[in-house]
């Protein structure tokens, strides 16, 4: 589990004449389970980029626990979101011409990380998505299964952190339902933060806390009493 | 990872086929131009090799060679009969063989020349040389048997050369395979070339025949002198179980050319020097050979050209078609990168992806252009008789390294390009 504390983070695009995010300070504690919202453009991606190392900033700092991935390298952030960050996207970059198994083992074999037990852990997580065919080639898998799929792969190397960009936004309501379930299910299981994007209320409302965006500020932040079950 | 690359191969099998045949096609085109040359360069000078020294009546150096060496149908002038008679009797001289054209049989020249060459030019393989006047040996790729008969037909059949009668050499020897023109002869006494050309020996001293060897062309109009003369040794029965005379004489008839093997490479340049001028002319093949390919240096030089702007053309086409891969790749790299692969597996995922398409096609465009540079020694040494041996030197693994090095540096372009932008910027793409 990992915490994260924001300072001072700006990003602005040359010929626009406000900073698309400008948070002065924003921390999440580990293990709690937060939910970003906000209209289209308000900057939440750009949250996730920034807080994943998938987008750089020059200023502020980022820190997870107590790394901070700001002064990083480009090869040095990639081998720590590797190691700490499972990512979900809204348009799941699986590979083709792989199977699911493969898909989920990938990451970890590029990086030759991969232990002795991960087979058997990307069974079991697969298992835990509720997949049962291992060999099935991914492009051959419904949307809702290929996104299933990149849970499990999210989760292979037992993230300290889980951070899904609209994870349901691109399926039908009942796959999206099974995916928001995962997502936290899964997080809670496997001892990761949970940061996820989304307008889904199904998803959202069963978050500990919603932080809302707009143009790039955050202009609500709701902590709820009640866990998520 | 090669189970990645594999996929991601078979993925995109459309452009990957592209760029492996591009490549391919512009290796062949190289490859072949670059075989060919040095074929068709070692084989003449392999076939020339077996003969020292050509001498012929003053005229074009290349034509004697092309005639005498490579046997190849050109009106050559002849020179005076005392010639030979005199190369005979040097010391100088290991043998001096006579050669006369004129004739052929189902496209094989007939070459008149003497028991010495026919016996010395290779080992027989089987029967033996002619010892009478209506006998032959034939080279190797003579395709007839032994105890064949050769009916003579003047100058090439297919201009229309009428066949004589008066003579049909009965084939006694075959040759081993020389790799020279000399391979597709037939191989008979020149006296019989003589005698059925009316040029006789005993009948004539000064009379000027503008003649023989030289001669297809006119004949073949029928418009020849030596033969619509109506002279009594015209058409006359020539009788084959003659014997061989090969006593020359200053009276023997013009010869377009003779074959001299000196004793000592010394005695080679003192008879070539003293044989030039004087109505002869002598020639070292080799030398000869060698102006020519300084001619057709040129025209390899502008095969080269042609093989080189084809495969720029080529690198440029492979290297649009990596840009686009590259461009199409860019969301795959981002997510690779995203879901933390190091960097040196993107490279080498890319790099190897790229490098493995160019190494196959460099390997196929190999391949291809030894099999169209060894068709077309194959065609060229049915028509010649002049093998051309293709083979891959020392310099053309140096090349293949160089061009696949070249490759690989290539290949590694996109792959560092990958890492111009941030994995967030790839994904968007
Ligand atoms: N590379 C970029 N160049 C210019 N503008 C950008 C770039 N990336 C994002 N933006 C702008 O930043 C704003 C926030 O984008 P984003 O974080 O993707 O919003 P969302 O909340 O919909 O995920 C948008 O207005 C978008 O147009
Ligand atoms: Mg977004």
């Amino acid at each position: 589990m990992l915490s994260l504390d924001l300072k001072n983070i700006s990003v602005s695009y040359p010929g626009l004449s406000a900073p698309v995010l400008d948070i002065p300070s924003l921390s999440i504690a580990a293990g709690s389970r937060v939910a970003v919202t906000g209209a289209s453009g308000s900057g939440k991606s750009t949250l996730i980029n920034i807080v994943t190392g998938l987008e750089r900033v020059r200023t502020g700092s980022i820190r997870w626990d107590k790394t901070d991935i700001v002064p990083l390298s480009e090869r040095s952030r990639d081998r720590w979101r590797g190691t700490h960050v499972g990512l979900v996207m809204q348009d799941f970059h699986l590979f083709p011409g792989l199977s699911a198994l493969d898909n989920i083992l990938l990451p970890a074999r590029l990086s030759r990380a991969v232990q002795s037990g991960d087979r058997d852990r990307a069974m079991m997580l697969l298992n835990a998505v509720g997949l049962s065919r291992a060999e099935q080639k991914i492009e051959t898998m419904s949307r809702g299964e290929m996104q299933r799929v990149a849970i499990a792969r999210a989760l292979l190397r037992k993230p300290g952190v889980l951070v899904a960009d609209e994870p349901t936004a691109s399926l039908d309501s009942d796959s999206g339902d099974a995916v928001a379930r995962l997502l936290i299910d899964l997080s809670v299981s496997n001892d990761s933060t949970l940061i996820v994007v989304s307008h889904d209320p199904r998803l959202t409302g069963r978050l500990d806390r919603c932080i809302t965006l707009v143009a790039g500020r955050v202009s609500s932040d709701v902590l709820h009493r009640e866990k998520a079950a | 990872m090669t189970r990645f690359i594999l996929a991601d191969l078979r993925r995109l099998w459309a452009g990957s086929l592209v760029i492996v045949l591009l490549i391919a096609f512009a290796t062949a085109l190289g490859v072949a131009v670059t075989l060919q040359e040095r074929a068709l360069r070692l084989g003449s000078a392999r076939a020339a090799d077996k003969f020292d020294l050509v001498i012929g009546a003053p005229g074009s150096e290349t034509q004697l060679l092309l005639s005498a060496v490579f046997l190849q149908p050109s009106p050559l002038p002849l020179m005076p009969g005392d010639v030979l008679s005199k190369l005979s009797a040097d010391p100088r001289v290991s043998w001096a063989a006579p050669v006369g054209f004129g004739d052929s049989f189902s496209g094989y020249p007939i070459v008149g020349t003497s028991s010495v060459l026919a016996g010395t030019l290779s080992a027989l393989t089987e029967g033996q040389v002619f010892s009478r006047a209506g006998e032959a040996v034939i080279g190797a790729a003579v395709k007839l048997p032994l105890g064949y008969e050769v009916k003579p037909t003047h100058g090439l059949a297919e201009l229309g050369g009428e066949t004589h009668t008066e003579l049909a050499y009965r084939i006694t020897g075959r040759m081993a395979p020389t790799g020279t023109s000399w391979d597709r002869a037939i191989l008979v006494p020149i006296q019989s070339v003589w005698s059925l050309h009316g040029m006789g020996a005993h009948e004539h001293g000064e009379e000027e025949h503008a003649q023989d060897g030289a001669h297809q062309g006119e004949h073949a109009e029928g418009a020849a002198p030596g033969h619509d003369d109506g002279d009594d040794h015209e058409h006359a029965h020539i009788d084959p179980a003659a014997p061989l005379d090969e006593a020359w004489t200053a009276a023997s008839p013009g010869l377009p050319a003779i074959l001299v093997k000196p004793k000592t490479i010394a005695d080679a340049y003192k008879l070539r020097q003293e044989y030039r001028g004087n109505g002869t002319l002598a020639v070292f093949p080799g030398e000869v050979l060698t102006n020519l390919y300084a001619t057709l240096g040129d025209a390899k030089r502008v095969l080269s050209a042609v093989a080189i702007g084809a495969q720029v053309l080529v690198a440029a086409a492979v290297l649009l078609v990596t840009v686009i891969h590259i461009g199409q790749r860019r969301r795959q790299i981002g997510a690779l990168r995203a879901f933390g692969a190091p960097q040196t597996a993107v490279l080498l995922i890319v790099w190897l992806e790229l490098f493995l398409l160019v190494a196959v096609g460099i390997l196929l465009g190999f391949a291809i252009g030894y099999g169209a540079a060894r068709i077309l020694s194959g065609l060229f040494s049915g028509e010649s008789g002049v093998l051309l041996p293709v083979g891959f030197a020392r310099e053309d693994l140096a090349s293949a390294l160089a061009i696949t090095l070249f490759a690989a540096g290539l290949a590694l372009v996109p792959a560092l390009l990958a890492y111009r932008q941030s994995p967030a910027a790839a994904l968007r793409a």
